[in-house]
């Protein structure tokens, strides 16, 4: 049981952004996409879950197909889900506890303080024990990204899709960040999704690593492989060389 | 959400709920506390009274009207009312429908019968119901000069015949001045959505030619004085002038302010009681004049005009504002 | 050339053309709200706290608004009436005023500033930091959870709040007439009790019901609909409360129309 996209294809309005992007994400591995800004990464993220749906194509997840899928158990299927958001998306009003607690909430049969226990351990896996009170508003961008993974993980999902977990962030803050996530996969067991344009992180925490190009998927293998591709767009963006990627089309 | 939020919440609610409802109930004009009953009246017809009028007896507010609707069968509208327990009703109680001012707004009254012994009203055929009636609007006193400028007309043509063409012509005029005033009264009534400064001018122009048939109408007193030197004619023609004096009287009040009407009307009373002493005369057979009117009628039409004349009089003491009616809402 | 001439034309009809397309979305947002009331269980628990910011935060404005209109009306109704229209009909002229038309709409604008902005730049704001799609992953239906209560919130408060602030303006008219104008109470309650009838509460209130609903749809609508970053939710803000406040008038004409 996997994430598969298939030949996915979705514009807005008349920007193209997927156009037959094809990825299969096998159970145990984090897979990490890379791509320029803008390339499309969140986008082909978003489908995984959901919150897009393909213009054509489809997008399975554990053998069914999310087109198919009616609201109730599209969030059924979500609940397997956990998803890290580029800057947290926590809920202002609410401290971390609360936070985190949502996902816990929704899904029932859990008393409130079976809920607490689990929110404080999600907080402690992150290292954030003790700052449950605390509102987002109050934290640091590196404490933010990582209750943002502690409010995914909290419902012990199968899957964890994390959206530019490193942008933005200290170098210190990044390590620590890419350190979770490899806890996580240790830990916890999850099948990861990571979207990054950072490719040490990407070589560090990927047990394979897509690359997402003008819509399409232009590498798909190993960090090792990454580093001896020959593909002048692949080469030129991990160099940092944008003259190699220059072809015409 | 803290409990301070929660209780504010609620207040607020409950709050509003209260202003609603007690407001509603108070505006609508429940008492609270004091018992009441309910009781009904049968009318032909009730003009603009609607639920949320007041009640009234001799003057004080005693209760509301709660519903007024057509009796199965349509014959006639039924007026259920709400008043205090412990109100005594005057012996041979009706109940009257009546303009409470001049905007409209309307009010029954709980009377003994014999304030108003000309009104015609419904008569319940279940007891406990009271029977009901209208006074008559500014339209119906229209018709009713109308009226008498018609039954005058009649007169006019009699006295023709025992008259010289000369004093015929003379009271045909006054009796054309009088259907000029008469339809500008009518007037006044369909316009009466006006302005109040409108109307009033109005009212002025009414008034004025009012006046002038009354030195019309002397005039021709005069001629007919001339013409007719009898005693018992002479006597009744005094009493004529005595009417025309006071008409003169009345149009100079009328010119007055609104505020005198009161008196006006009680002068015009007493002329009108006195036509009505002089009919009753003429009715007799006494005097020329009577004997000339004896077998035609008119004398009989002439004296319930006159009936009709008073009940409107004593209309306009008690609501002299419904005469000047304009609406405004 | 041609196009010149044709340039008004074009942006007239383009205006027309967003306009039919938005109230088309509108509805259709509308719908989906009402088909997302089935998940009680999300909406439930938030209805209590929204009630408590949309409605019982909002009572002190609408107060103090409705206070100085009541005072205004019968000042101005006294200052009209001079001389020939006896001084009670001050009283019926707060009353119906209050009732029919200026409290539910000077509330329902005043809302629709408060309430309407508050809503647009909150679920602004949320959807641009992807905590409305936060939600969506966490199972939560994001119309149940934040358009739902608002907008029942909306429903339920608005008729609360206006009937509050038309009590306040009548007493505060009541008490200028009784202090300003030497009326006596009884003849300010003449005029209060003369033409009432049961009817205008209903109105008021089925009036501020609609103005409730409008305030925190629109306001969702457009707060769920924002893009672009700060600049969006500001845009979203605006368009929001200028929409409420145009369709507000434009309801205040229509029940005058079909229920006076």
């Amino acid at each position: 049981m996997s994430i598969i996209l298939d030949d996915v294809y979705k514009a807005f309005g008349p920007h193209e952004v997927l156009r037959g992007f094809s990825l299969e994400v096998r159970d145990g591995e984090t897979l990490v996409v890379l791509g320029e800004s803008g390339s499309g990464k969140s986008v082909a993220l978003k489908h995984m879950v959901g919150l897009f749906s393909a213009d054509r194509g489809e997008v399975w997840v554990d053998g069914r197909k999310l087109r198919d899928l009616p609201t109730e158990e599209l969030y059924e299927l979500r609940r397997g889900i956990g998803y890290v958001f580029q800057f947290a998306a926590l809920f202002d009003s609410m401290t971390l506890e609360q936070n985190v607690g949502m996902g816990l909430r929704r899904i029932g049969g859990l008393s409130e303080q079976e809920i607490a226990k689990r929110v404080e351990e999600c907080l402690a896996v992150v290292d954030l024990d003790g700052l449950g009170a605390r509102y987002p508003a109050e934290l640091s961008g590196g404490q933010r990204k990582r209750t943002g993974i502690a409010r995914a993980i909290a419902a012990r999902p199968k899957y964890l899709l994390y959206d530019e977990p490193t942008t933005g962030l200290d170098p210190v803050t990044k390590a620590v960040i890419d350190q979770l996530i490899l806890r996580m996969k240790k830990e916890l067991g999850v099948t990861g999704v990571v979207i990054t344009h950072d490719v040490d992180s990407a070589c560090l925490v990927g047990d394979r690593i897509a690359m997402l190009y003008r819509g399409r998927r232009r590498f798909l293998g190993t960090p090792d492989e990454l580093k001896a591709t020959v593909d002048p767009v692949v080469k030129g963006f991990i160099e940092g060389r944008p003259e190699l990627m220059e072809e015409t089309e | 959400m803290n409990r301070m939020r929660e209780a504010w919440l609620g207040l607020v609610i409950v709050g509003a709920i209260v202003v609603a409802v007690v407001g509603t109930l108070w505006l609508e004009g429940s008492s609270f506390g004091q018992s009441q009953r309910d009781m009904e009246a049968v009318f032909e017809e009730v003009g603009l009274i609607r639920p949320g009028n007041p009640i009234k007896l001799r003057g004080v507010e005693v209760g509301r009207v709660q519903e007024v609707s057509v009796d199965s069968g349509g014959a006639v509208v039924r007026l259920s009312f709400r008043v205090d327990e412990d109100l005594v009703l005057p012996e041979d109680a009706v109940v009257i429908l009546s303009p409470e001012s001049m905007f409209g707004d309307w009010q029954a009254e709980i009377v003994p019968r014999s304030r108003f012994p000309a009104v015609a009203y419904a008569q319940p055929w279940e007891p406990g119901v009271l029977p009901g009636g209208a006074l008559p609007d500014i339209s119906e006193l229209t018709h009713t000069a109308d009226q008498i400028a018609v039954n005058l007309g009649v007169l006019t043509d009699r006295m023709g015949i025992a008259f010289s063409d000369e004093t015929a012509r003379n009271v045909a005029s006054m009796i054309d001045n009088i259907e000029a005033v008469t339809q500008r009264l009518s007037a006044l009534v369909t316009q009466q959505a006006d302005s109040f400064t409108g109307v009033t001018e109005r009212v002025q122009m009414a008034v004025d030619g009012i006046g002038s048939a009354a030195d019309q109408a002397t005039a021709t007193l005069e001629r007919v004085d001339e013409l007719l030197a009898q005693d018992d004619v002479a006597s009744t023609l005094e009493d004529m002038a005595v009417i025309a004096a006071n008409m003169r009287d009345l149009s100079g009040d009328l010119q007055g302010t609104n505020a005198e009407i009161r008196q006006t009307a009680a002068r015009a009373d007493s002329a009108f009681a006195r036509a009505d002493a002089i009919l009753t005369r003429m009715a007799a057979g006494e005097g020329t004049m009577g004997r000339v009117l004896e077998n035609e009628g008119i004398a009989d039409d002439l004296q319930a005009t006159v009936v009709e004349l008073k009940v409107l009089l004593t209309d306009i003491r008690e609501n002299p504002r419904r005469y000047f009616s304009l609406s405004i809402f | 050339m041609t196009e010149r001439l044709l340039a008004p034309f074009t942006a007239i009809g383009r205006a027309a053309l967003s306009l039919a397309s938005g109230i088309g979305r509108w509805g259709v947002f509308a719908g989906d709200t009402v088909r997302s009331l089935r998940h009680v269980d999300v909406w439930g628990r938030l209805l209590l706290e929204q009630m408590s910011r949309i409605g019982a935060d909002s009572v002190p404005i609408a107060l103090f608004i409705s206070t100085f209109t009541g005072v205004v009306l019968a000042l101005q109704a006294s200052y009209t009436f001079t001389g020939a229209i006896p001084m009670y009909f001050v009283g019926v002229l707060v009353g119906k005023t209050m009732m029919l038309e200026l409290g539910p709409v000077l509330t329902g604008l005043a809302l629709s500033g408060r309430v309407g902005a508050n809503i647009a730049a909150e679920l602004g704001t949320m959807r641009v930091t992807e905590q409305v799609d936060a939600l969506e992953t966490m199972a939560y239906p994001p119309l149940a959870y934040l358009v739902a209560p608002r907008v029942l919130a909306g429903i339920i408060m608005f008729p609360i709040v206006t009937v509050l602030a038309v009590g306040i303006g009548v007493v505060s008219g009541w008490l200028t007439s009784l202090q300003l104008l030497d009326m006596s109470t009884a003849e300010f309650l003449r005029g209060l009790t003369l033409f009432f009838r049961p009817f205008d509460v209903v109105f008021t209130v089925i009036k501020a019901t609609s103005f409730g609903l409008i305030v925190t749809s629109i306001g969702c609508y457009f707060g769920f609909h924002t893009r672009g970053g700060a600049a969006g939710v500001g845009q979203s803000t605006t368009r929001a409360v200028v929409a409420s406040s145009m369709v507000i008038l434009v309801l205040d004409a229509f029940w005058a129309v079909v229920l006076l």
